[in-house]
Protein backbone atom coordinates (compact mmCIF):
# COMPACT_ATOMS: atom_id res chain seq x y z
CA UNK A 1 0.00 0.00 0.00
CA UNK A 2 2.80 2.69 0.75
CA UNK A 3 4.75 1.57 -1.91
CA UNK A 4 1.61 2.40 -3.89
CA UNK A 5 1.04 5.39 -2.59
CA UNK A 6 5.05 6.76 -3.19
CA UNK A 7 4.75 5.69 -6.94
CA UNK A 8 1.62 8.14 -7.30
CA UNK A 9 3.07 10.60 -5.85
CA UNK A 10 6.31 10.73 -7.74
CA UNK A 11 4.20 10.67 -10.66
CA UNK A 12 2.75 13.73 -9.81
CA UNK A 13 5.61 15.13 -8.92
CA UNK A 14 7.24 14.22 -12.26
CA UNK A 15 3.81 15.70 -14.00
CA UNK A 16 4.93 18.68 -11.83
CA UNK A 17 8.32 19.25 -13.20
CA UNK A 18 7.71 18.15 -16.41
CA UNK A 19 4.88 20.96 -16.97
CA UNK A 20 7.84 23.42 -16.04
CA UNK A 21 10.06 21.90 -17.90
CA UNK A 22 7.66 22.06 -20.86
CA UNK A 23 6.60 25.63 -20.15
CA UNK A 24 10.48 26.73 -20.22
CA UNK A 25 11.24 25.09 -23.40
CA UNK A 26 8.25 25.62 -25.64
CA UNK A 27 7.13 29.08 -24.03
CA UNK A 28 9.61 31.12 -21.83
CA UNK A 29 12.68 30.48 -23.68
CA UNK A 30 11.78 31.88 -26.79
CA UNK A 31 10.36 34.84 -25.02
CA UNK A 32 13.55 35.58 -22.75
CA UNK A 33 15.38 35.48 -25.88
CA UNK A 34 13.52 37.95 -27.63
CA UNK A 35 12.65 39.68 -24.26
CA UNK A 36 8.53 39.28 -24.55
CA UNK A 37 7.79 40.91 -21.62
CA UNK A 38 5.55 37.76 -20.13
CA UNK A 39 4.10 38.62 -17.27
CA UNK A 40 2.76 41.95 -18.88
CA UNK A 41 0.92 39.28 -21.20
CA UNK A 42 -0.29 37.78 -18.32
CA UNK A 43 -1.35 41.19 -16.89
CA UNK A 44 -3.05 42.55 -19.62
CA UNK A 45 -5.08 39.37 -20.29
CA UNK A 46 -6.18 39.26 -15.97
CA UNK A 47 -7.13 42.43 -16.66
CA UNK A 48 -9.62 41.79 -19.85
CA UNK A 49 -10.77 38.16 -18.47
CA UNK A 50 -10.40 38.05 -14.62
CA UNK A 51 -10.64 34.34 -14.85
CA UNK A 52 -7.88 31.57 -15.50
CA UNK A 53 -10.37 29.24 -17.95
CA UNK A 54 -11.33 32.85 -19.89
CA UNK A 55 -7.29 33.36 -20.32
CA UNK A 56 -6.46 30.01 -21.39
CA UNK A 57 -9.10 29.93 -23.88
CA UNK A 58 -8.03 33.07 -24.84
CA UNK A 59 -4.37 32.59 -25.38
CA UNK A 60 -4.92 29.05 -27.37
CA UNK A 61 -6.96 31.03 -29.47
CA UNK A 62 -4.65 33.04 -30.50
CA UNK A 63 -1.53 30.12 -30.62
CA UNK A 64 -3.44 27.88 -32.97
CA UNK A 65 -4.15 30.96 -35.14
CA UNK A 66 -1.42 33.90 -34.39
CA UNK A 67 -2.77 36.97 -35.74
CA UNK A 68 -3.49 40.48 -34.13
CA UNK A 69 -7.08 39.46 -34.47
CA UNK A 70 -7.09 36.99 -32.20
CA UNK A 71 -4.94 38.85 -29.55
CA UNK A 72 -5.68 41.29 -26.85
CA UNK A 73 -2.21 42.86 -27.38
CA UNK A 74 -2.09 46.89 -28.50
CA UNK A 75 -0.90 47.46 -32.44
CA UNK A 76 2.32 49.03 -30.51
CA UNK A 77 3.14 45.34 -29.59
CA UNK A 78 3.08 43.29 -32.58
CA UNK A 79 5.14 46.29 -34.07
CA UNK A 80 8.08 45.50 -31.38
CA UNK A 81 7.63 42.08 -31.29
CA UNK A 82 7.42 39.88 -34.06
CA UNK A 83 4.33 37.55 -34.72
CA UNK A 84 4.35 34.63 -33.42
CA UNK A 85 4.91 31.70 -36.10
CA UNK A 86 1.39 29.24 -35.93
CA UNK A 87 1.90 26.68 -33.38
CA UNK A 88 2.73 22.99 -34.03
CA UNK A 89 1.53 21.51 -30.77
CA UNK A 90 -1.76 19.68 -30.02
CA UNK A 91 -4.61 22.04 -28.52
CA UNK A 92 -3.75 19.90 -25.82
CA UNK A 93 -0.07 20.15 -25.37
CA UNK A 94 -0.82 23.86 -25.54
CA UNK A 95 -3.52 23.86 -22.96
CA UNK A 96 -1.00 22.18 -20.70
CA UNK A 97 1.57 24.67 -21.62
CA UNK A 98 -0.73 27.98 -20.60
CA UNK A 99 -2.29 26.22 -17.98
CA UNK A 100 1.63 26.35 -16.51
CA UNK A 101 2.10 29.65 -17.84
CA UNK A 102 -0.95 31.13 -15.59
CA UNK A 103 0.04 29.56 -12.74
CA UNK A 104 3.68 30.91 -12.92
CA UNK A 105 2.56 33.75 -13.18
CA UNK A 106 -0.50 33.73 -10.81
CA UNK A 107 -1.19 37.19 -9.55
CA UNK A 108 -2.63 35.71 -5.82
CA UNK A 109 0.52 33.35 -5.25
CA UNK A 110 2.22 36.75 -5.07
CA UNK A 111 -0.30 38.84 -2.62
CA UNK A 112 0.20 39.89 0.69
CA UNK A 113 -1.05 41.55 3.55
CA UNK A 114 0.88 44.84 4.16
CA UNK A 115 1.64 43.41 8.09
CA UNK A 116 3.71 40.93 6.09
CA UNK A 117 5.33 43.29 3.66
CA UNK A 118 5.86 45.97 6.05
CA UNK A 119 4.48 48.61 3.54
CA UNK A 120 1.66 50.62 4.90
CA UNK A 121 -0.78 52.62 2.84
CA UNK B 1 -59.99 75.16 43.00
CA UNK B 2 -63.18 73.74 43.25
CA UNK B 3 -63.55 70.56 42.33
CA UNK B 4 -65.81 70.63 38.77
CA UNK B 5 -63.30 73.73 38.37
CA UNK B 6 -60.13 70.83 38.86
CA UNK B 7 -61.57 67.93 36.97
CA UNK B 8 -62.10 70.53 34.20
CA UNK B 9 -58.41 71.81 34.40
CA UNK B 10 -57.13 67.96 34.55
CA UNK B 11 -59.51 67.19 31.78
CA UNK B 12 -58.06 70.15 29.30
CA UNK B 13 -54.66 69.66 30.85
CA UNK B 14 -54.96 65.47 29.73
CA UNK B 15 -56.00 66.67 26.40
CA UNK B 16 -53.97 69.21 25.35
CA UNK B 17 -50.90 67.43 26.54
CA UNK B 18 -52.00 64.10 24.93
CA UNK B 19 -52.57 65.52 21.42
CA UNK B 20 -49.64 67.71 21.97
CA UNK B 21 -47.45 64.95 22.99
CA UNK B 22 -48.69 62.15 20.23
CA UNK B 23 -47.99 64.38 17.47
CA UNK B 24 -44.41 65.73 18.95
CA UNK B 25 -43.48 62.24 19.69
CA UNK B 26 -44.78 61.46 15.62
CA UNK B 27 -42.75 64.45 14.25
CA UNK B 28 -39.55 62.95 16.83
CA UNK B 29 -40.15 59.78 15.74
CA UNK B 30 -40.07 60.70 11.72
CA UNK B 31 -37.01 63.35 12.12
CA UNK B 32 -34.71 60.56 14.63
CA UNK B 33 -35.83 58.00 11.30
CA UNK B 34 -34.38 60.51 8.78
CA UNK B 35 -31.70 62.25 10.51
CA UNK B 36 -30.42 58.19 11.58
CA UNK B 37 -30.75 57.05 7.53
CA UNK B 38 -28.86 60.18 6.61
CA UNK B 39 -25.83 59.32 8.87
CA UNK B 40 -26.14 55.97 7.78
CA UNK B 41 -25.92 57.33 4.23
CA UNK B 42 -22.77 59.34 5.02
CA UNK B 43 -21.60 56.39 6.28
CA UNK B 44 -22.12 54.51 3.12
CA UNK B 45 -21.08 57.45 1.26
CA UNK B 46 -17.99 57.13 2.83
CA UNK B 47 -17.59 53.23 1.86
CA UNK B 48 -17.89 54.51 -1.35
CA UNK B 49 -15.04 56.63 -1.60
CA UNK B 50 -12.45 54.18 0.49
CA UNK B 51 -13.71 51.46 -2.66
CA UNK B 52 -12.95 54.39 -5.13
CA UNK B 53 -9.53 55.01 -3.08
CA UNK B 54 -8.99 51.35 -2.86
CA UNK B 55 -9.82 50.43 -6.64
CA UNK B 56 -7.04 53.02 -7.65
CA UNK B 57 -4.78 51.19 -5.42
CA UNK B 58 -5.71 48.40 -6.98
CA UNK B 59 -4.45 49.71 -10.38
CA UNK B 60 -1.18 50.44 -9.13
CA UNK B 61 -0.62 47.25 -7.82
CA UNK B 62 -1.78 46.03 -10.92
CA UNK B 63 0.86 47.73 -12.91
CA UNK B 64 3.44 46.72 -10.50
CA UNK B 65 5.63 44.00 -11.35
CA UNK B 66 7.65 43.91 -7.72
CA UNK B 67 6.89 40.84 -5.56
CA UNK B 68 5.47 40.50 -3.11
CA UNK B 69 2.98 42.79 -3.59
CA UNK B 70 0.99 44.62 -0.84
CA UNK B 71 -2.52 44.37 -0.90
CA UNK B 72 -4.15 47.69 -0.13
CA UNK B 73 -5.67 48.37 3.16
CA UNK B 74 -7.24 51.13 5.08
CA UNK B 75 -7.67 51.57 8.56
CA UNK B 76 -11.03 50.63 10.09
CA UNK B 77 -11.93 49.22 6.47
CA UNK B 78 -12.18 45.41 5.26
CA UNK B 79 -11.74 44.78 1.69
CA UNK B 80 -11.70 41.86 -0.23
CA UNK B 81 -11.78 41.16 -4.63
CA UNK B 82 -14.00 38.41 -6.64
CA UNK B 83 -13.21 37.39 -9.84
CA UNK B 84 -15.98 37.25 -12.83
CA UNK B 85 -17.45 34.27 -11.25
CA UNK B 86 -17.54 35.88 -7.65
CA UNK B 87 -14.67 33.32 -6.13
CA UNK B 88 -12.53 35.06 -3.68
CA UNK B 89 -9.40 35.86 -4.57
CA UNK B 90 -7.68 38.22 -1.31
CA UNK B 91 -8.67 40.49 1.16
CA UNK B 92 -8.44 41.42 4.48
CA UNK B 93 -11.39 39.82 6.07
CA UNK B 94 -10.47 37.52 8.82
CA UNK B 95 -12.53 34.68 7.08
CA UNK B 96 -13.31 35.33 2.91
CA UNK B 97 -16.94 36.07 2.59
CA UNK B 98 -19.03 35.11 0.28
CA UNK B 99 -20.61 37.54 -1.62
CA UNK B 100 -23.83 35.74 -2.26
CA UNK B 101 -24.76 35.31 1.61
CA UNK B 102 -24.23 39.28 2.01
CA UNK B 103 -26.63 41.03 4.09
CA UNK B 104 -26.32 44.38 5.68
CA UNK B 105 -26.46 44.25 9.72
CA UNK B 106 -26.63 47.22 12.17
CA UNK B 107 -23.66 46.61 13.08
CA UNK B 108 -21.88 46.42 9.54
CA UNK B 109 -21.84 47.82 6.78
CA UNK B 110 -21.02 46.52 3.42
CA UNK B 111 -20.49 47.77 -0.25
CA UNK B 112 -19.82 46.14 -3.46
CA UNK B 113 -17.74 47.99 -6.01
CA UNK B 114 -17.53 46.33 -9.69
CA UNK B 115 -14.08 46.75 -11.30
CA UNK B 116 -13.60 47.50 -14.58
CA UNK B 117 -11.19 46.62 -16.04
CA UNK B 118 -10.01 43.87 -13.78
CA UNK B 119 -7.01 44.80 -12.25
CA UNK B 120 -5.71 41.52 -10.34
CA UNK B 121 -8.65 39.49 -11.62
CA UNK B 122 -10.83 41.35 -9.88
CA UNK B 123 -13.97 41.77 -11.33
CA UNK B 124 -15.82 43.07 -7.54
CA UNK B 125 -14.40 44.68 -4.71
CA UNK B 126 -15.88 43.88 -1.16
CA UNK B 127 -15.44 47.14 1.61
CA UNK B 128 -16.83 46.62 4.43
CA UNK B 129 -16.86 48.73 7.72
CA UNK B 130 -18.65 48.18 11.22
CA UNK B 131 -21.20 50.81 11.83
CA UNK B 132 -20.27 53.89 13.97
CA UNK B 133 -22.87 53.98 16.50
CA UNK B 134 -21.53 56.82 18.46
CA UNK B 135 -22.92 59.56 16.25
CA UNK B 136 -26.58 57.64 16.42
CA UNK B 137 -26.02 57.46 20.00
CA UNK B 138 -25.16 61.70 20.30
CA UNK B 139 -28.51 61.70 17.93
CA UNK B 140 -30.71 60.02 20.32
CA UNK B 141 -29.50 61.80 23.35
CA UNK B 142 -29.97 65.06 21.94
CA UNK B 143 -33.72 63.65 20.97
CA UNK B 144 -34.26 62.74 24.58
CA UNK B 145 -32.37 66.69 26.02
CA UNK B 146 -34.89 67.88 23.17
CA UNK B 147 -38.22 66.20 24.32
CA UNK B 148 -37.53 66.46 28.25
CA UNK B 149 -37.04 70.24 27.95
CA UNK B 150 -40.13 70.55 25.23
CA UNK B 151 -41.84 68.16 27.37
CA UNK B 152 -41.54 70.95 30.32
CA UNK B 153 -41.99 74.03 28.11
CA UNK B 154 -45.66 72.15 26.70
CA UNK B 155 -46.38 71.27 30.13
CA UNK B 156 -45.70 74.21 31.77
CA UNK B 157 -47.89 75.72 28.39
CA UNK B 158 -50.55 73.68 29.69
CA UNK B 159 -50.38 74.53 32.67
CA UNK B 160 -51.06 78.29 31.76
CA UNK B 161 -53.74 77.45 29.01
CA UNK B 162 -55.45 75.41 31.62
CA UNK B 163 -56.01 78.60 33.80
CA UNK B 164 -57.05 80.63 31.20
CA UNK B 165 -59.22 77.86 29.82
CA UNK B 166 -61.18 77.33 33.61
CA UNK B 167 -61.17 80.98 34.44
CA UNK B 168 -64.52 81.78 32.70
CA UNK B 169 -66.32 78.18 34.26
CA UNK B 170 -64.20 79.71 37.63
CA UNK B 171 -65.96 83.51 37.34
CA UNK B 172 -69.15 81.50 36.11
CA UNK B 173 -69.63 79.91 39.47
CA UNK B 174 -68.41 82.15 41.60
CA UNK B 175 -71.12 84.45 40.06
CA UNK B 176 -73.27 81.63 40.33
CA UNK B 177 -72.71 81.58 43.95
CA UNK B 178 -73.33 84.96 44.68
CA UNK B 179 -75.95 84.84 43.07
CA UNK B 180 -77.64 82.27 45.32
CA UNK B 181 -76.41 84.17 48.19
CA UNK B 182 -77.90 87.09 47.25
CA UNK B 183 -81.19 85.23 46.26
CA UNK B 184 -81.66 83.60 49.57
CA UNK B 185 -80.47 87.09 51.29
CA UNK B 186 -83.44 89.24 48.61
CA UNK B 187 -86.37 86.41 49.51
CA UNK B 188 -85.61 86.02 53.40
CA UNK B 189 -86.02 89.75 53.86
CA UNK B 190 -89.52 90.29 52.72
CA UNK B 191 -90.74 86.90 53.72
CA UNK B 192 -89.35 87.78 57.07
CA UNK B 193 -91.53 91.11 57.28
CA UNK B 194 -94.41 89.09 55.83
CA UNK B 195 -94.26 86.44 58.60
CA UNK B 196 -93.27 89.15 61.34
CA UNK B 197 -96.06 90.95 60.69
CA UNK B 198 -98.42 88.05 60.48
CA UNK B 199 -98.06 87.20 63.88
CA UNK B 200 -98.07 90.66 65.39
CA UNK B 201 -101.62 90.64 64.07
CA UNK B 202 -102.07 87.22 65.15
CA UNK B 203 -100.56 88.06 68.68
CA UNK B 204 -102.24 90.99 69.04
CA UNK B 205 -105.46 90.84 67.59
CA UNK B 206 -106.12 94.15 66.04
CA UNK B 207 -104.53 96.02 63.28
CA UNK B 208 -103.09 99.43 62.91
CA UNK B 209 -102.74 99.95 59.34
CA UNK B 210 -98.80 99.41 59.80
CA UNK B 211 -98.88 95.82 59.68
CA UNK B 212 -100.42 95.74 56.55
CA UNK B 213 -98.11 98.19 54.81
CA UNK B 214 -95.36 96.18 55.66
CA UNK B 215 -96.72 92.84 54.40
CA UNK B 216 -98.02 94.87 51.33
CA UNK B 217 -94.46 96.41 50.85
CA UNK B 218 -92.93 93.14 51.30
CA UNK B 219 -95.08 91.18 49.09
CA UNK B 220 -95.01 93.86 46.11
CA UNK B 221 -90.95 93.51 46.92
CA UNK B 222 -91.42 89.65 46.11
CA UNK B 223 -93.64 89.98 43.34
CA UNK B 224 -90.76 92.13 41.96
CA UNK B 225 -88.51 89.93 42.40
CA UNK B 226 -90.54 86.95 40.81
CA UNK B 227 -91.22 89.11 37.62
CA UNK B 228 -87.29 90.01 37.31
CA UNK B 229 -86.58 86.90 38.00
CA UNK B 230 -89.22 85.15 35.19
CA UNK B 231 -88.11 88.52 33.23
CA UNK B 232 -84.48 87.18 33.17
CA UNK B 233 -85.31 83.72 32.74
CA UNK B 234 -87.60 83.67 29.73
CA UNK B 235 -84.69 85.95 28.16
CA UNK B 236 -87.48 87.91 26.52
CA UNK B 237 -88.85 85.19 24.17
CA UNK B 238 -92.06 85.70 25.16
CA UNK B 239 -94.97 87.03 23.10
CA UNK B 240 -94.78 90.90 23.41
CA UNK B 241 -98.00 93.01 22.39
CA UNK B 242 -96.41 96.27 21.42
CA UNK B 243 -98.92 99.11 20.86
CA UNK B 244 -99.23 102.61 21.85
CA UNK B 245 -99.66 102.84 25.88
CA UNK B 246 -100.16 105.91 28.00
CA UNK B 247 -96.67 105.93 29.63
CA UNK B 248 -97.77 109.21 31.33
CA UNK B 249 -100.50 106.99 33.25
CA UNK B 250 -98.76 103.64 33.56
CA UNK B 251 -95.67 105.72 35.54
CA UNK B 252 -97.82 107.37 37.74
CA UNK B 253 -99.64 104.06 38.44
CA UNK B 254 -96.10 102.95 38.91
CA UNK B 255 -95.23 105.44 41.44
CA UNK B 256 -98.16 104.90 43.58
CA UNK B 257 -97.22 100.96 43.51
CA UNK B 258 -93.41 102.31 45.22
CA UNK B 259 -95.56 104.59 47.19
CA UNK B 260 -95.39 102.74 50.45
CA UNK B 261 -91.94 101.62 49.92
CA UNK B 262 -90.37 104.81 49.58
CA UNK B 263 -92.54 106.69 52.71
CA UNK B 264 -90.77 103.78 54.69
CA UNK B 265 -87.18 105.60 53.56
CA UNK B 266 -89.29 108.93 54.22
CA UNK B 267 -88.19 109.47 50.24
CA UNK B 268 -90.19 112.39 48.28
CA UNK B 269 -90.86 112.31 44.39
CA UNK B 270 -90.14 115.16 42.64
CA UNK B 271 -92.46 114.42 39.87
CA UNK B 272 -92.35 116.29 36.06
CA UNK B 273 -94.63 114.06 33.91
CA UNK B 274 -96.34 115.56 30.97
CA UNK B 275 -99.79 113.92 30.50
CA UNK B 276 -100.85 111.84 27.83
CA UNK B 277 -96.99 110.30 26.00
CA UNK B 278 -97.95 107.59 24.17
CA UNK B 279 -95.20 105.14 23.15
CA UNK B 280 -95.63 102.10 21.38
CA UNK B 281 -94.16 99.04 23.46
CA UNK B 282 -95.23 96.16 25.53
CA UNK B 283 -97.24 96.94 28.86
CA UNK B 284 -94.46 94.05 30.94
CA UNK B 285 -91.65 95.64 29.22
CA UNK B 286 -93.01 99.12 30.29
CA UNK B 287 -93.24 97.74 33.75
CA UNK B 288 -90.12 95.86 33.96
CA UNK B 289 -88.36 99.16 33.05
CA UNK B 290 -90.06 102.23 34.98
CA UNK B 291 -89.70 99.76 38.15
CA UNK B 292 -86.13 98.53 37.97
CA UNK B 293 -85.51 102.55 37.65
CA UNK B 294 -87.94 103.57 40.77
CA UNK B 295 -86.68 100.64 42.40
CA UNK B 296 -83.15 101.39 42.31
CA UNK B 297 -83.62 105.15 42.59
CA UNK B 298 -85.64 103.97 46.35
CA UNK B 299 -83.24 101.52 47.03
CA UNK B 300 -80.13 103.46 46.98
CA UNK B 301 -81.44 106.42 48.06
CA UNK B 302 -80.31 107.96 51.47
CA UNK B 303 -83.22 108.73 53.97
CA UNK B 304 -84.79 111.64 53.41
CA UNK B 305 -83.79 111.86 50.10
CA UNK B 306 -85.96 113.15 47.12
CA UNK B 307 -86.26 110.76 43.51
CA UNK B 308 -86.71 113.65 40.90
CA UNK B 309 -89.13 111.65 38.04
CA UNK B 310 -89.25 113.66 33.99
CA UNK B 311 -91.58 112.47 31.30
CA UNK B 312 -91.81 114.16 28.28
CA UNK B 313 -92.65 113.03 24.40
CA UNK B 314 -88.82 113.08 24.00
CA UNK B 315 -87.09 111.12 27.17
CA UNK B 316 -87.86 109.63 30.89
CA UNK B 317 -85.19 110.70 33.10
CA UNK B 318 -85.20 109.64 37.07
CA UNK B 319 -82.82 111.14 39.22
CA UNK B 320 -82.18 109.99 42.69
CA UNK B 321 -80.06 111.76 45.73
CA UNK B 322 -78.45 108.31 46.21
CA UNK B 323 -75.33 106.68 47.23
CA UNK B 324 -74.25 106.86 43.53
CA UNK B 325 -72.12 104.35 41.80
CA UNK B 326 -68.03 104.22 42.03
CA UNK B 327 -67.05 105.99 38.62
CA UNK B 328 -65.10 102.60 38.12
CA UNK B 329 -68.08 100.93 37.77
CA UNK B 330 -70.07 102.85 35.66
CA UNK B 331 -68.57 100.92 32.37
CA UNK B 332 -69.82 97.42 33.85
CA UNK B 333 -72.80 98.58 35.69
CA UNK B 334 -75.33 97.32 33.06
CA UNK B 335 -73.77 93.64 33.15
CA UNK B 336 -75.74 90.85 34.37
CA UNK B 337 -75.34 90.71 38.06
CA UNK B 338 -73.42 94.04 37.86
CA UNK B 339 -73.59 95.52 41.42
CA UNK B 340 -72.96 99.46 42.56
CA UNK B 341 -72.73 98.53 46.07
CA UNK B 342 -72.99 95.56 47.59
CA UNK B 343 -74.06 96.74 50.83
CA UNK B 344 -77.39 97.09 49.48
CA UNK B 345 -78.90 93.78 48.65
CA UNK B 346 -80.24 93.05 44.82
CA UNK B 347 -78.98 91.00 42.39
CA UNK B 348 -77.30 93.04 39.94
CA UNK B 349 -79.85 91.90 37.37
CA UNK B 350 -82.03 95.43 37.49
CA UNK B 351 -80.01 97.55 35.12
CA UNK B 352 -78.98 94.71 33.25
CA UNK B 353 -82.83 94.15 32.26
CA UNK B 354 -83.07 97.75 31.72
CA UNK B 355 -80.37 97.84 29.09
CA UNK B 356 -81.72 94.99 27.07
CA UNK B 357 -85.52 96.23 27.15
CA UNK B 358 -83.98 99.81 25.44
CA UNK B 359 -81.78 97.57 22.98
CA UNK B 360 -84.92 95.45 22.34
CA UNK B 361 -86.91 98.73 21.32
CA UNK B 362 -83.56 100.56 20.31
CA UNK B 363 -84.11 103.37 23.16
CA UNK B 364 -81.03 105.38 23.94
CA UNK B 365 -79.85 104.46 27.31
CA UNK B 366 -78.06 107.29 29.59
CA UNK B 367 -76.62 106.85 32.74
CA UNK B 368 -74.72 109.72 34.88
CA UNK B 369 -73.70 109.02 38.23
CA UNK B 370 -71.08 110.68 41.14
CA UNK B 371 -70.84 109.20 44.49
CA UNK B 372 -72.37 110.46 46.94
CA UNK B 373 -74.74 112.45 45.18
CA UNK B 374 -77.08 110.21 43.42
CA UNK B 375 -77.68 108.93 39.76
CA UNK B 376 -79.29 109.62 36.45
CA UNK B 377 -80.47 107.66 34.09
CA UNK B 378 -82.02 109.10 30.75
CA UNK B 379 -84.34 107.21 28.68
CA UNK B 380 -84.66 108.47 25.17
CA UNK B 381 -87.68 107.24 23.30
CA UNK B 382 -85.54 107.35 19.90
CA UNK B 383 -81.71 107.36 20.02
CA UNK B 384 -81.08 110.34 17.82
CA UNK B 385 -82.73 112.55 19.68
Amino acid sequence: MVKRVLSIAILFVAAAADDGVSLRENCLACHERQKIPSELIYRRYLATYSLKSKMQQAIVNYLNDPKQQNSIMPLQFFLKFPMKERSTFSTEELRRDTDAFLDHFDIKKKLRHQKDTKVHL
Amino acid sequence: MLRSEKKSFLRFLLIYLGSTFLLFFISIAVFYHYQKHQILDQQMQSLRSKADTLKSHLRLLHESYESPLAYPEIAGYDSAIYDLERRYIFGTFPSAPSLEHLTDSDDLHYYIAPVEPYYLGAAYLLVAKPVDHAPIQHLQKTIVWFMVIAGIAFSALGIFLGRLFVAPMRESITTMNRFIQDTTHELNTPISTILANIEMLETFGKCKGQELKRIEIASRTLSRIYDDLTYLNLNHRYYRDIRPLDLSALLRDRILYFDNMARAKSIRFDLMIEPGIEIAVDHSDAVRLIDNLIANAVKYNRQNGTVTITLTPEYLRIRDSGIGIAREKIDTIFDRFARGDSAEGGFGIGLHIVRRITEDYRFGLQLESNPNQGTEVTIRWSKES
